[in-house]
């Protein structure tokens, strides 16, 4: 841990506004990224960005310097976003109907290829970006946010571990899951392009 | 080594996560196997794909929007933590900054109003709760915590002042557990409770009761907590409790979910004796469902999982 974060931490710990703000700035931009590519979903996102530093904030007395901060913040983060999807009542009703009625696990992609609907006659009318979206969204909260901490944060697997508390090689395994789940939903686009 | 060992080192290679040792190894096989050389091109065109098509990115609009919103949060924690100052600090400090001055002046002018309407009775305070009206003789304020008080009318020439608040008061609700209005209120909290330990009583106290009603929204309750409580002590509660229903595809569905996810062993082992005492029964498992608990037999990390996966396969399947 550098000195000056350190500094930083002493003088929040004790209640100093301006250095828990300056370690606010340093880690929120990545916090929020994270929760966006989590959610899809401005808005939710500003609330797990709240809920997180919220968090920091009542546990910095407790912080006692045996990991990084930046370990411990993202960490804090990871759980929140678990927790958040896991929690939302909306998100659970799509996935208990589906899991019990649908024979196959394509979930919405099902019906483009029932429909044989060519994938550019259906990104005519809905962007690959929303395909991916809801590929993504349509992952088991862990394979997704291990995804998205590699994929898109490009944080190395040992560092993903350290933050879902889990070990590398579950890691490699979630993100293996991830993207032959991926593949799978998107195998129109995938198959149609190579 | 197989190829399906190759086409995890392609992936990892592609993340920048392969040991030089091994990145020397998959070029060597790379350059004489015709197949992973598809997969690595292919690989590599869908990651390239999905970063490309990446919908949302954090721009300094939205994190400032965060920044003043966490700011808000954070003075509203501050605020509430001076309740616990002695009286001296507490006053002192409500005129320390802008936004505390503004809040102390509402505070005072608040319980200038109750203290008003307390010993002067004359006096008419009205109270809008929603689409509700209340004159202070009709509305308690014991024991109630008020928050989020905004005015309606503030203008005090005709000696009457409007305004609407947040009001919330504990209440002790006294039934039995087969009461539907109780198992409603339990069922509410088992989703939505933040303390784990809340959660988990609102489950035993049905639990314990031996005869739940089997209401569908009930189990689905049930199921969701089964698939997505954070903590393993509520889910194994819920799974316990489940077990009490009718055994149904939804169920299923539900041990099945846990069997494949579920990160505590004993909660998959909950599952899988579920299942296995359903297949007794003589509910068989459809195709699909038989390949899911295949990978389980093969895949899982405890013995006795996937030993009992495939008890399930070949004698009850």
């Amino acid at each position: 841990m550098e000195s000056n974060e350190k500094e930083l931490l002493l003088k929040a710990k004790q209640g100093d506004q301006f250095a828990f703000e300056q370690l606010v700035y340093r880690y929120d931009h990545s916090v929020l990224s994270i929760a966006m590519q989590f959610v899809n979903d401005p808005d939710e996102a500003k609330d797990i960005y709240q809920e997180v530093f919220i968090r920091v904030f009542k546990g910095l007395k407790k912080f006692e310097f045996r990991s990084e901060f930046s370990t411990w913040i993202f960490r804090i983060a990871t759980n929140v976003c678990l927790t958040h999807k896991s929690r939302s009542k909306k998100e659970m009703k799509v996935s208990i109907y589906k899991d019990s009625t649908d024979e196959s696990d394509d979930f919405s992609f099902k019906e483009i290829v029932d429909n044989s609907v060519s994938p550019e006659e259906e990104t005519s009318s809905k962007n690959l970006g929303e395909f991916i979206d809801e590929a993504v969204g349509n992952l088991s909260e862990r394979q997704k946010i291990t995804f998205v901490l590699k994929h898109y944060e490009g944080y190395k697997i040992r560092e993903i571990a350290e933050m879902l508390n889990c070990k590398e090689g579950t890691v490699k395994k979630y993100l293996f899951d991830a993207v032959k789940n991926l593949k799978k939903q998107l195998k129109p686009f995938v198959a149609y392009q190579i | 080594m197989k190829h399906n060992e190759y086409k995890q080192m392609i992936h990892l290679s592609l993340y920048g996560e392969l040991s030089e040792e091994d990145q020397k190894k998959l070029k060597g096989h790379i350059e004489l196997c015709e197949e992973c050389r598809m997969e690595l091109e292919q690989q590599k065109y869908f990651l390239t794909m999905i970063t490309e098509n990446q919908k949302y990115k954090v721009n300094n609009e939205l994190l400032n929007e965060a920044r003043a919103q966490l700011r808000g949060a954070l003075r509203s924690k501050k605020t509430k933590s001076f309740s616990t100052f002695p009286l001296g600090d507490k006053i002192i400090s409500l005129f320390s900054s802008p936004p505390r001055l503004a809040f102390g002046a509402v505070a005072i002018l608040l319980a200038g109003f109750i203290l008003g309407g307390i010993f002067f009775s004359k006096k008419e305070i009205i109270i809008q709760n929603g689409n509700q009206t209340y004159t202070k003789a009709s509305f308690s304020l014991a024991d109630t915590r008020i928050t989020n008080l905004q005015f309606v009318d503030s203008d005090l020439s005709d000696g009457k002042v409007v305004f609407t608040f947040d009001a919330v008061k504990r209440v002790k609700l006294n039934g039995k557990v087969n009461d539907p209005e109780i198992q409603s209120i339990l069922t509410y909290a088992m989703l939505n409770e933040q303390n784990p330990g809340s959660r988990l009583n609102s489950i035993s106290a049905m639990e314990n009761y031996g005869n739940i009603t089997p209401d569908k929204e009930i189990k689905d309750a049930l199921i969701t907590v089964v698939m997505t409580d954070e903590n393993p002590g509520v889910r194994m509660e819920a799974l316990k409790l489940i077990g009490k229903f009718n055994y149904d595809e939804s169920l299923k569905q539900a041990y099945l979910f846990v069997l494949l996810n579920d990160s505590s062993s004993a909660l998959r082992i909950a599952s899988i004796n579920a299942l296995i005492q359903a297949a007794k029964s003589g509910d068989q498992l459809k195709q699909n469902d038989i390949e899911l608990v295949m990978k389980q037999a093969n895949e899982d990390d405890n013995n006795y999982i996937r030993l009992k996966s495939k008890t399930l396969l070949e004698e009850y399947n």
